[in-house]
């Protein structure tokens, strides 16, 4: 999900990309002990009935469900911002736990966008020989609008729109 | 605000070229042409050995191969046919489509996905190896046990055992990794407006397919696990003389054992609607009815187990209870009956080679799913436990219903996949040398088994010579027509035949034909919202 706004109070722009999760987190809990309960109840039985090593096996595997729901959990807080604000673009990325901020100065900054094999478009924001991704959350018609609207908003005016490889 | 699709991880940016791009390969498209392809292969590999078995079965006596090494195709025939070829089969449709259909740029979890395939081909070499070990000699050959692994014959055997014991734990573990992935993909990642009761039934197939999957694989691993314990370890779990049960194992076994078959199956009941309403152009009848019939058949298929056993020894209460249980499966497998019928009901239906499966594939599967009532009768399956009857019942059931169900769905989805058309004409007759000469090979075993003749054996009475060597000639037709299956695939993947279209069935419905075809690499950078 992508969240845009103009011009509020000292920031010119922000624009806020997120991954689409469909589940909350306690929708994803309610299906993970739905799916858990079963197996619980099979593997006790047949530990009863004197199979006790089904009870590993079925542990295991609902720890391994459990960490599948954990990793996808932890994702959907990632994000990645842009927000502009006087002579400072600031790009924010969180990866996990992992929090990035890059500053770049407003005025001296380039949008790149590429054309990748399969006619998928990158953007990267560019100043003072370092470069940042951004979009990964976006779709490629929002990473070419977005490209466009930074266009407006910043200050470098060589826009490098190109085929990768050039 | 706009709606974007969920991150492509990173490594998806720049993707390697040739073997790197398949060893490394987290893209679910790749994933699932790799299981297609493994798939096939192990479908020739499994099926040339029971061409093999047939050989030997076309005339009374023993006429090509020991009798232990008779035993050891017709157990690694079942297990590659069943945890190499057919599971395989539907895991390959389900990374390709599922994705496509719920409108998810990839599945949750790429890395897993990579793995889960991974650890297919080297379960495939343990099942294997103790027949080329033999000739070197090493151990006394494969498995023979049958590929339901019972106790105490499992205990006493050789090498061949303890192969097959970690081939099935690596096939499980690929499997819950498989199933782990459907479950979070299809719950997490479906697009804006996709509601549970708006998914395809092909995805909801598969997610009933994941639950059966991390219901059962636990009780097999364990129980296989106890066997070798007992096996090297000096347990005696299954081991009457040490206090154990070997009956245990058959409970154990056949708790899996049954919903195995639903697993097979379930994937095959939802993409078969898919097909009958393309070539019906109608919508798909009664979707919700499906819906609650494969829930209903998932439950009901982890509660009866025990009609394989019949015969071993229960308290007749149990052999009551697990004789209705079974039998009340066929009622919302009637309503699908029902709903799959109805949807071609005045239907403006064509023929075309995917269809002419599915349509095919409903009758034969019929015949399975009617001599499985049979065979739920605690009486009648008195007489007809382990005789050629259950050999023709499970084949109609798992070749007719599972084999012909992944080929129809192969013939609809290979345009796209491949983005070329197959030759409908070699289609066409691939389906019919397949109908026929699956109906030759097997129409005779339920009357060799209704005559008596005992599975799993190499020599029979003269008295069977007759049914046999028309069964054996049907099998070696019905093999050799699989090389048409194969050579319409590889002609396609070789970008030959025509171009496809992004939809090449005019009545085709589904997120799947909105894409280009083949689909892009990376499937819905502009995510869809579904009305």
């Amino acid at each position: 999900m992508v969240s845009e706004s103009g011009a509020t109070g000292k920031i010119d722009y922000s624009i806020t990309a997120r991954p689409n999760c469909s589940l909350t987190p306690s929708q994803k809990i309610g299906v993970f002990i739905a799916i858990a309960l079963f197996p619980l109840v099979v593997a006790t039985g047949f530990t009863l009935a004197g199979a006790w090593l089904v009870f590993p096996f079925a542990g295991l595997e609902l720890l391994a469900l459990g960490v599948a729901f954990y990793v996808v959990h932890r994702h959907s807080t990632d994000y990645e911002s842009i927000t502009i604000a006087g002579n400072d673009l600031a790009i924010e990325r969180r990866f996990y736990n992992n929090i990035s901020r890059v500053v770049f100065n407003r005025y001296w900054t380039y949008v790149v966008l590429k054309k990748m094999p399969g006619g998928e478009h990158k953007l990267w924001l560019r100043s003072r020989g370092k470069q940042v991704e951004f979009g990964r959350y976006m779709d490629n018609e929002a990473r070419q609008a977005l490209a466009s609207q930074l266009k407006r908003r910043i200050g470098a005016t060589h826009h490098h729109y190109g085929e990768i490889g050039e | 605000m706009t709606t974007a699709a969920q991150a492509h991880e990173a490594h998806h940016d720049h993707h390697p070229t040739g073997i790197m791009r398949w060893l490394t390969t987290t893209n679910h498209k790749d994933i699932g042409t790799m299981y297609l392809v493994f798939a096939l292969i192990m479908f020739m590999v499994g099926g040339a050995m029971a061409l093999a078995v047939r050989a030997e079965l076309f005339q009374p006596g023993m006429q090509l191969m020991r009798p232990e090494f008779f035993n050891q195709l017709i157990g690694v025939h079942a297990l590659i046919m069943i945890f190499a070829a057919l599971m395989p089969a539907a895991t390959g449709f389900a990374n390709w489509l599922i994705p496509l259909q719920i409108g998810a740029p990839d599945m949750a979890l790429p890395r897993l996905n990579n793995w889960g395939f991974w650890l297919l081909p080297p379960a495939a070499i343990l099942l294997t190896l103790p027949f080329i070990l033999a000739l070197f000699g090493i151990g006394d050959g494969a498995i023979a046990t049958g590929w339901t692994f019972y106790a105490p014959l499992s205990v006493q055997e050789g090498i061949g055992v303890d192969f097959a014991i970690f081939a099935v734990h690596l096939l499980g573990i690929s499997s819950v990794m498989g199933s782990i992935n459907i479950i979070v993909t299809i719950f997490n990642m479906r697009a804006p407006g996709m509601t549970m009761m708006k998914l395809p039934l092909f995805a909801w197939g598969w997610l009933i397919t994941a639950f059966l999957l991390i219901a059962t694989i636990p009780v097999l691993a364990g129980a296989v696990t106890m066997l070798l314990t007992d096996r090297h370890f000096g347990t005696h779990f299954f081991n009457a003389a040490g206090g154990g049960d070997p009956i245990l194992f058959q409970h154990l076994f056949w708790f899996f054992g049954h919903p195995e078959v639903y697993i097979l199956l379930l994937p095959v009941w939802g993409f078969i609607p898919h097909i009958l309403s393309a070539f019906s152009r109608k919508p798909t009848y009664g979707y919700k009815a499906q819906v609650y019939s494969f829930w209903a058949i998932g439950i009901l298929s982890l509660v009866v187990w025990a009609h394989h056993v019949f015969t071993v020894g229960m308290p007749v209460p149990a052999l009551l209870y697990f004789m209705y249980s079974t039998m009340s499966i066929s009622l919302p497998l009637a309503v699908l009956f029902f709903c799959w019928i109805a949807t071609m009901w005045r239907g403006a239906m064509s023929f075309e080679t995917p269809m002419l499966f599915a349509t095919g594939w409903i009758i034969l599967f019929g015949i399975g799913g009617l001599t499985g009532l049979v065979l739920a009768d605690v009486a009648a399956d008195a007489q007809y436990h382990h005789s050629y009857f259950v050999v023709a019942h499970f084949h109609y059931t798992l070749f007719a219903g599972g084999m012909m169900g992944m080929m129809a769905g192969t013939y609809f989805w290979l345009p796209k996949m491949t983005g070329r058309m197959y030759s409908e004409k070699l289609g066409k007759l691939h389906f019919w040398l397949t109908a026929i000469a699956f109906n030759l090979t097997f129409m005779p075993q339920f009357f060799l088994g209704l005559a008596g003749m005992p599975r799993r054996i190499p020599d029979y009475a003269l008295q069977f010579a007759e049914f046999n060597m028309i069964s054996s000639i049907g099998a070696f037709i019905l093999g050799l027509s699989q090389l048409i299956f194969v050579y319409n695939i590889v002609s396609c993947i070789r970008g030959q035949g025509e171009k496809a279209a992004d939809k090449p069935w005019e009545g085709a419905e589904g997120l799947e034909w909105t894409l280009s075809s083949p689909p892009p690499y990376h499937s819905f950078t502009v995510q869809p919202v579904v009305k």
